[in-house]
C-alpha cells in the first residue's frame, strides 16, 4: 500500500505536474479550457498552484503562441499573483532570471500588467564545452518558444550539433526529461536555419514510447513537435 | 563560436605515458600468456591464452608500424612478437588449426599481425590462399564487422583476395550512420571494430567514407562522455583508437587525461572501475586486452594526432 507523499516539494511538484497536463491539454485539444486562472481556482493548495506557475512561466503561454487558444484577463491575473507571492530575487539562478523575464514580456504582450522581471539575463554558447551548455539549455526549455526573446536568437549550425549532442547524450543515459527538453531546443533552432542532425521525428516518438510519461516531458515533446512542424511561423 | 583546437602537445605527451606503460606491462607479463605444453590446433579454450597472445602481437606490430617508440619500447615489442610466434610455434599451430578447422578465421587473423612485422609462414600462407578462393569463404555467417576483419587481415597478409570494401562497409551498423543514441554497449563495440579493419589501425583513414568521417566527428565525444562516465575503459580506450583512426583526429586533451588516470603505475589499464585483483595471473586474464587496447590508442594517437579543433 502506498501513501501519499505530504513533503513541500512533492506537493508542489504534483502542481506543476498538474498544470503541465492542463497546458499540454489545451496545447493538443483534449482539454480545455486549462489557463493557469482556472488551474489556481480549482487548485486544493493555491500556493502550490501559484508556485506551479512560476515555474512552468513561459510554458502557461504556449497553447496560445502555438494554438492560438485564449489567455484572458483571469489568465493575466493568475500570472501577476504567481510573481506577487513568488517574487523575483537577487540571488536566483540565471537560468530563472531568463525564464522570469520572458514570462514577464508574455504576460504584458497577453495584457497583463507589467511585473519586476528581475535582472539582466546572462548568455553563454556553446563554444567546446557542449555538454555544459547542453545543460543549461534544458534548464531554459520553457523559452523555447515562437516570439520569446531567449538565450538562442540566432541558432547556427554549432549550436544545433551540440543540441544534437546533448539530446543523444540524454537519451542514451535514459535521461528522457532532459532529452526532451534539448530535442525542443533542437526543434526550435531548426525552424530557425539551424537544421537539426538527428532525426527528430524518430527522437520525439522514442522519448514518448519510452519515456517517464510525466505530463512536464509530454508537454516538451508536443511543443517540439509543433516546432518542429512549423506552427510558431502561422500562429506568432 | 569557434571551438578552441585541443592541444596536440598535451594528448601526445598524454598518449605517449600511457602507451609505454602499457607495452611495457605486456612485456613484463608475458609469460602469463604462455600456452599449456603440447597445446594442438584444436584449443578447446581459444579465448584463455590463444587470443591474448594475438591482441599482444597487435599491439606490438602496431608500435614497430608506426617506428615513433623508443629504442626501448621497440625493443619490448619486438620480444613479445618473438615470444608470441614461438608459443605459436613459428605459425605451425595456426597452420594445424586451420587445417583442422577450414571455416575457422582466427588463424588468419592471428597470423596478419605476425605478417606486419615480418614473419611468414609458407605453407600456412599457401593454404590460406586456398581457402580465400572457394565459394564457401564468401558465404560464410559472420556479422558484417566480422567479415571487415577477415578482409583486412588478408590485406595485411598480402594474401589474393580482393574484397569490395564499399559493400563489406555498408552492411555494417556504423555504414548505415543510424541514430547516434541507438547504440548500445556491444554495439559501440561493432563500430570501434569496422573502423580498425576498414583503416586498418588508422594506417588508411581514407579508407573511411567522408560521412562516416563526419558521422564519427560528431558523435564519438558523446559516445566518449558516456562510458567515461560510467567507467568502462575498455571501450573509452577503443572509441579513442577510433579517432586516431580518422583523417583529422579531435579527441580531448581531458579525456586522454582520464583514462590515464585510470592506468596503474606498473602500467595495466583496468578494463572498467572495479577493483584489480591482486592475484597476478587474475589480473592478466582480465586485463589484458584493455592494455593492449590502451597500448594501441597511445602509440596511434603519439602518431597521429595534430590537434584538429573539435566540431563544437
Amino acid at each position: 500500500m502506498s501513501y501519499p507523499d505530504p513533503s513541500p516539494h512533492a506537493v508542489y511538484a504534483a502542481a506543476v505536474e498538474s498544470l503541465a497536463g492542463r497546458v499540454l491539454g489545451a496545447l493538443t485539444g483534449t482539454r480545455g479550457p486549462a489557463g493557469p486562472a482556472r488551474h489556481v481556482e480549482e487548485a486544493g493548495d493555491p500556493k502550490a498552484a501559484l508556485a506551479a506557475v512560476r515555474v512552468l512561466g513561459p510554458d502557461v503561454f504556449a497553447p496560445a503562441l502555438l494554438a492560438g487558444a485564449a489567455f484572458g484577463p483571469a489568465d493575466c491575473e493568475a500570472v501577476t499573483e504567481a510573481f506577487r507571492v513568488f517574487p523575483p530575487g537577487p540571488d536566483d539562478p540565471p537560468e530563472t532570471v531568463w525564464r522570469d523575464r520572458a514570462t514577464a514580456a508574455l504576460l504584458t504582450r497577453h495584457g497583463g500588467d507589467p511585473v519586476a522581471p528581475g535582472a539582466q539575463p546572462v548568455s553563454r554558447t556553446p563554444r567546446h564545452r557542449w555538454r555544459i551548455w547542453a545543460g543549461w539549455m534544458a534548464r531554459l526549455s520553457p523559452l523555447a518558444l515562437p516570439g520569446v526573446t531567449g538565450p538562442l536568437p540566432e541558432p547556427d549550425a554549432r549550436a544545433a550539433q551540440a543540441l544534437a549532442m546533448g539530446t543523444t547524450r540524454a537519451l542514451l543515459r535514459r535521461d528522457h526529461p532532459t532529452a526532451a527538453r534539448l530535442a525542443r531546443w533542437a526543434a526550435y533552432a531548426d525552424g530557425r536555419g539551424a537544421p537539426c542532425t538527428l532525426d527528430l521525428g524518430a527522437v520525439l516518438d522514442h522519448i514518448e514510447l519510452c519515456g517517464s510519461g510525466t505530463a512536464r516531458t509530454a508537454l516538451d515533446t508536443a511543443i517540439a513537435r509543433r516546432l518542429a512542424a512549423g506552427s510558431e511561423r502561422r500562429t506568432a | 563560436m569557434t571551438a578552441p583546437s585541443p592541444s596536440p602537445a598535451a594528448v601526445r605527451r598524454t598518449a605517449h605515458t600511457l602507451a609505454t606503460g602499457a607495452v611495457g606491462w605486456l612485456h613484463r607479463h608475458r609469460e602469463l600468456g604462455s600456452l599449456p605444453p603440447d597445446t594442438s590446433g584444436e584449443l578447446t579454450d581459444p579465448d584463455s591464452v590463444y587470443k591474448p597472445l594475438g591482441e599482444s602481437a597487435l599491439a606490438a606490430s602496431l608500435v614497430l608500424r608506426e617506428g615513433i617508440a623508443s629504442p626501448a619500447d621497440r625493443r619490448a615489442a619486438e620480444e613479445i612478437l618473438d615470444f608470441a610466434w614461438a608459443q605459436l610455434r613459428e605459425g605451425d599451430l595456426l597452420y594445424e588449426r586451420q587445417l583442422r578447422y577450414m571455416m575457422m578465421t582466427d588463424p588468419l587473423e592471428l597470423y596478419t599481425h605476425f605478417a606486419r612485422a615480418g614473419y611468414r609462414h609458407e605453407r600456412l600462407h599457401a593454404l590460406f590462399n586456398h581457402l580465400g578462393r572457394l565459394v564457401s569463404r564468401d558465404g560464410a555467417e559472420q556479422l558484417p564487422n566480422r567479415r571487415l576483419a577477415v578482409a583486412n587481415a588478408a590485406r595485411v597478409a598480402g594474401l589474393d583476395r580482393e574484397p569490395d570494401w564499399q559493400v563489406l562497409t555498408d552492411a555494417t551498423w556504423l555504414g548505415h550512420t543510424p541514430e547516434p543514441w541507438a547504440i548500445d554497449w556491444m554495439t559501440a563495440y561493432c563500430v570501434t571494430h569496422t573502423v580498425f579493419h576498414v583503416t586498418d589501425w588508422g594506417g588508411r583513414p581514407q579508407g573511411l567514407s567522408p560521412e562516416i568521417q563526419d558521422y564519427l566527428a560528431r558523435w564519438l565525444p558523446v559516445w566518449m562522455d558516456v562510458w567515461q562516465e560510467i567507467q568502462e575503459w575498455d571501450l573509452l580506450a577503443e572509441l579513442l583508437i577510433v579517432d586516431s583512426c580518422l583523417a583529422e583526429p579531435r579527441s580531448a586533451p581531458e579525456v586522454w587525461e582520464v583514462l590515464a588516470g585510470a592506468q596503474r603505475p606498473d602500467g595495466l589499464v583496468p578494463r572498467n572501475g572495479e577493483p584489480v585483483s591482486d592475484d597476478p595471473e587474475q589480473a592478466f586474464r582480465e586485463h589484458h586486452h584493455t592494455t593492449v587496447v590502451a597500448a594501441v590508442a597511445g602509440t596511434l594517437a603519439l602518431s597521429r594526432h595534430r590537434g584538429a579543433p573539435a566540431l563544437v
